[in-house]
């Protein structure tokens, strides 16, 4: 169904008015909504049939099955309005993930009621959602995955909670929100050519010039050598501690500066820079990035990687 | 809405459609063409083959059938309209589709059809037992759309039954008043397609000769309630059709003509009743003699017999009263006397020449009577409803040959004899008798009640009823029959002895009585209810105008009424009832209110050992509020009734 835009954003710009903002919604009258499905009309459709039907004929025995089904139909609202009533559904803060990937929504469901609710689907939107379970008195998690495009930060506009359960006639729906963004880091992109690493700001106790990659040289250790370059097997033999070299192919420094890929297109540019960092940090590196609009001392690990990432995704 | 994860393949998803598509077409099975009830069991069946060993039969094989069965619909009908035709081709389809089905929407479109399909059958039998039939079905058809529209699909299935039975439950409340206040209407829409099917019950012709065997049935022909006294059973004659014309081995209806006129009526009614007549696809409709004023939208004609616009295709329900009328001023006319005086040249002329010379030895035609009633009481005449064949000459055959026959043999035998004899006289046939049900005091007619007999013309008098079957001497009715439970005894009974009303006796035959006045009730009141039934309660509630406008209120305040009951009683059911779940969190509120955030993960030790370093002031009012709680939440016996109570009212009174 086509709706003309205005209309569709006036209708939006309703809904968000009535979502909680805070980061649980419960579910009420308030803000859950219910419409037939088309099985919904199509049994309308069969009701009228019985019923004129059962008037041509003057068959009351029509009459009765006809108005079973009505009643049944007028029930269904309430049924599958009781199957979503009074759950809590809480987003939970997402994983960040690379461009291509999938970010994933875990959302926690909690049921306090004593029934069970069948076939709860939660999503981005009506037509796609996952069908799951709450047992009675429990909850449930399960995620929404969104497909991230771009990288910077991902927050879908709303999630949809819906059954149409039993009966399928009628569908209630809820809309929800998070306040808690997916950060999307830039696609890792391996640069043709080999990226200088400027070694401008370097600090002490950093190995800085020797790769991971090659094996180089054996020299004597120290303070701040990677502890997985050591020769351990010299150390046993007593021959004291001795550091294995290795010639890195990236390059002989380790700070990645926006410099060495400025002349590329940006977006690719940044897709150069975050495989570079993935590489540094795969190599255990200790590496630094150097951006027009913010620098990152030297370091590595997951945080460290996490905070050059970040800056790359969201990178104006 | 997504259907994905909703799939047919489900585990027993497509047992279950089958399951469903069967028990909706069962009832369907005895009233289609054996051909297509053949062919839908043979779908049902070729689709648990293929559904259990993966078969796929390719789609332009189905194409073929579906093309066929059309074909074949068409052959038997001649036309792929109309109501048997119809049905036969939706029940096709339907199975069919089944066949192809492979996803959410075919598995919903043939559960929500089967609602439709399950009220076809209905045009075919209304009995008590397709009401229960009705319930059964509709159970399974919920169950199968729920099943379809959950993810556990057909597990549970306790489950899904106890929610379907539920539910059906529920609408029936609102089904019921909805029955009574939709507002009907009193004809068809549009025309009754003619049947294809033949009528049951008696014929609109009469073949006593050819006849070797009368099967009775016991179908119930009409249902009869007197509104005030009932005549005996041995008076009890249904009038249906009158034959007039023979042509030497059928007896036919003859000329005859609607009156337009109803002859003066003087006196009072002398039987006033209420007849619930079974559809036997014909026009005629039965009345007790004497049938004078017809129904509504009932035609009398001149033979007295009543005839309808429209064949009676469901029960039809009427009233209508019965005189005693003096027909000693009445002429026959010329046409009416040679009507009823014709016999067919050079036919039976051995009777013919008997019955001339047997009238030439009494006075009058009334002796004339009385002397073939004594012929058939003395002479040999034997009842038996499995008389020999007669090929020709049939009258003579039984009547000087054989003397054994049925109440078909004896009535044309007496008319061609008065006849013969120079008195008009013409064969009736209807019903004779009829059970009474003390239970719901009326009277069940059935088919075994089927009868003929005659009425003879003598001046003054009017037409007289004879009925000759009755002068047979008792001892020479067939022994099975004389046992027969029933009406046809009372015809042997003595001659003009008045047969008493005799109420049955037997376990057996009281719970058969009381299930035909439940059954008679269910006919009236409940399948019987159309827009006169409807007016006349209105009329009695003192709404006389515009009862469509109070129907229609009435069935609005209805909706809305049960949707609120309805509403408010389910919501209430999953309401929270957990009294110190609530008081708590009212508690959690109060100290929110006093600017404390509480974290989502933070329990109630949690809570007060953090307000005793933030709030000293809360901490002391509440602790003992926590305190409560956790000792209600997490001690090991069950909390008191008056410990809850005591928690609810301390949150209550709780302040800063």
């Amino acid at each position: 169904m086509v709706v003309p835009k205005f209309i569709r954003n006036k209708f939006f710009t309703w809904v968000d008015s009535r979502i909680p903002q805070d980061g649980a919604t419960e579910l009420r009258q308030r803000n859950i909504y219910i419409l037939p499905t088309r099985y919904g009309w199509l049994m309308l459709v069969i009701l009228i049939l019985i019923l004129v039907a059962s008037t041509n004929y003057q068959n009351n025995m029509g009459f009765m099955a006809g108005f079973i089904l009505l009643a049944i139909g007028m029930l269904s609202t309430f049924y599958t309005y009781r199957n979503v009533r009074e759950l809590k559904l809480r987003v939970l803060k997402p994983e960040p993930v690379f461009v291509d990937q999938e970010a994933r929504f875990l959302i926690q469901i909690d049921n306090s009621g004593e029934q069970l609710r069948s076939t709860i689907g939660i999503g981005t939107q009506k037509k796609q959602v996952i069908y799951f379970d709450i047992p009675a008195k429990g909850k449930a998690m399960e995620y929404i995955p969104i497909k991230a495009v771009r990288r910077g930060v991902l927050l879908p506009k709303r999630f949809v909670c819906t059954s149409i359960y039993p009966f399928g006639i009628f569908q209630v729906w809820s809309w929800f929100k998070t306040q808690q963004p997916c950060l999307v880091y830039p696609k890792p992109i391996a640069c043709p050519e080999i990226l200088h690493m400027s070694s401008i700001g370097e600090e002490e106790g950093v190995v800085s010039q020797k790769g991971t990659e090659d094996f180089y040289a054996l020299r004597e250790y120290q303070t701040g050598d990677p502890i997985k370059q050591l020769m351990w097997k010299a150390y046993a033999r007593e021959r004291g501690l001795l550091t294995k070299e290795f010639e890195d192919k990236v390059g002989e420094h380790s700070l990645l500066t926006w410099q060495s890929v400025a002349h590329y297109e940006k977006e690719l540019a940044i897709s150069y820079l975050t495989d570079a960092l993935l590489q540094a940090e795969r190599a255990q590196q200790f590496y630094g990035l150097e951006l027009p609009h913010k620098k990152i001392n030297k370091g590595s690990g997951d945080q460290h990687l996490h905070h050059c990432l970040e800056a790359l995704a969201l990178m104006p | 809405m997504n259907t994905k994860q909703l799939h047919i393949y489900r585990p027993g998803i497509i047992p279950m459609l089958i399951i469903v598509q069967a028990i909706v077409l069962v009832p369907l099975w005895f009233y289609m063409p054996l051909w297509i009830s053949l062919s839908t069991i043979a779908l049902l069946i070729a689709k648990y083959l293929t559904y259990r060993f993966q078969i796929k039969i390719p789609y332009w094989v189905i194409v073929l059938l579906v093309l066929a069965s059309l074909a074949g619909v068409y052959l038997q009908f001649r036309t792929i309209s109309g109501r048997e035709a119809g049905i036969g081709l939706i029940s096709l389809m339907y199975a069919f589709k089944l066949l192809e089905a492979k996803n959410y929407r075919d598995a919903a479109l043939i559960l929500f059809i089967s609602f439709f399909i399950l009220v076809t059958s209905f045009l075919f039998s209304e009995t008590i037992w397709m009401g229960l039939y009705l319930m059964l079905a509709m159970v399974a058809i919920l169950m199968g759309i729920i099943a379809l529209n959950s993810l556990h699909g057909i597990q549970g299935l306790k489950n899904i039954g106890k929610l379907s039975g539920v539910a059906l439950l529920q609408a029936l409340p609102i089904m019921i008043l909805l029955f009574f206040l939709f507002p009907r209407l009193p004809g068809p829409l549009w025309a009754m397609p003619s049947d294809s099917e033949a009528g049951t019950g008696i014929s609109d012709s009469m073949n006593p000769g050819d006849i070797g065997a009368l099967h009775t049935f016991d179908d119930i022909a009409f249902r009869v309630d007197f509104v005030t006294k009932a005549p005996s059973n041995s008076q009890m004659y249904w009038r249906g059709l009158v034959f007039s014309e023979f042509d030497g081995f059928t007896w036919r209806e003859g000329e005859r003509s609607p009156l337009r006129q109803v002859e003066q009526v003087v006196s009072q009614p002398e039987y006033q009743y209420k007849v619930q007549l079974e559809p036997h696809k014909n026009r005629w409709i039965f009345g007790l003699e004497d049938v004078v004023t017809p129904p509504n939208g009932v035609f009398l004609f001149n033979d007295h017999t009543w005839r309808r616009p429209q064949k009676v295709n469901q029960r039809f329900l009427y009233q209508a009263q019965s005189y005693k009328i003096d027909y000693s001023s009445y002429k026959l006319s010329d046409w009416q006397k040679e009507q009823n005086l014709k016999l067919p040249d050079a036919s039976n002329e051995k009777t013919k020449k008997w019955a001339i010379e047997q009238y030439a030895t009494v006075q009058s035609a009334q002796d004339f009577i009385s002397l073939i009633l004594n012929t058939i009481r003395q002479q040999p005449y034997r009842y038996t409803l499995t008389p020999e064949i007669l090929e020709q000459e049939i009258i003579d055959g039984f009547w000087l040959g054989t003397r054994e026959g049925f109440c078909e043999h004896y009535s044309s035998a007496f008319v061609f004899i008065m006849r013969a004899a120079g008195i008009p006289a013409r064969v009736v046939t209807g019903y004779q008798g009829g059970e009474y049900n003390p239970y719901g005091d009326y009277y069940i007619v059935r088919q075994s009640d089927a009868h003929a007999w005659t009425e003879v013309w003598l001046e003054g008098e009017g037409w007289r009823r004879v009925d000759p079957t009755a002068a047979i001497h008792p001892s020479r009715v067939d022994v099975s029959l004389q046992n027969q439970v029933g009406a046809r005894d009372d015809w042997f009974g003595e001659f003009g002895k008045e047969s008493g009303l005799q109420l049955p006796t037997g376990l057996l035959q009281k719970l058969s009585l009381r299930w035909d006045a439940l059954q008679s009730f269910w006919n009236e009141t409940l399948m019987g209810y159309d827009q006169d039934a409807q007016h006349d309660w209105l009329s009695k509630l003192g709404i006389k105008h515009s009862q469509w406008r109070y129907l229609g209120y009435a069935l609005l305040i209805t909706i809305l009424l049960s949707g609120l009951v309805f509403g408010l009683w389910i919501l209430s059911k999953s309401r929270n009832r957990d009294t110190v779940e609530i008081s708590y969190i009212r508690l959690l509120n109060k100290l929110k209110a006093q600017g404390f955030n509480i974290r989502m993960n933070e329990g109630p030790y949690d809570i007060s050992s953090r307000l005793e370093q933030e709030s000293p002031e809360l901490y002391a009012a509440s602790k003992p509020l926590f305190e409560q709680y956790i000792r209600l939440r997490y001690q090991k016996n069950y909390p008191s009734k008056v410990a809850i109570q005591h928690f609810k009212q301390s949150v209550s009174a709780f302040k800063l």
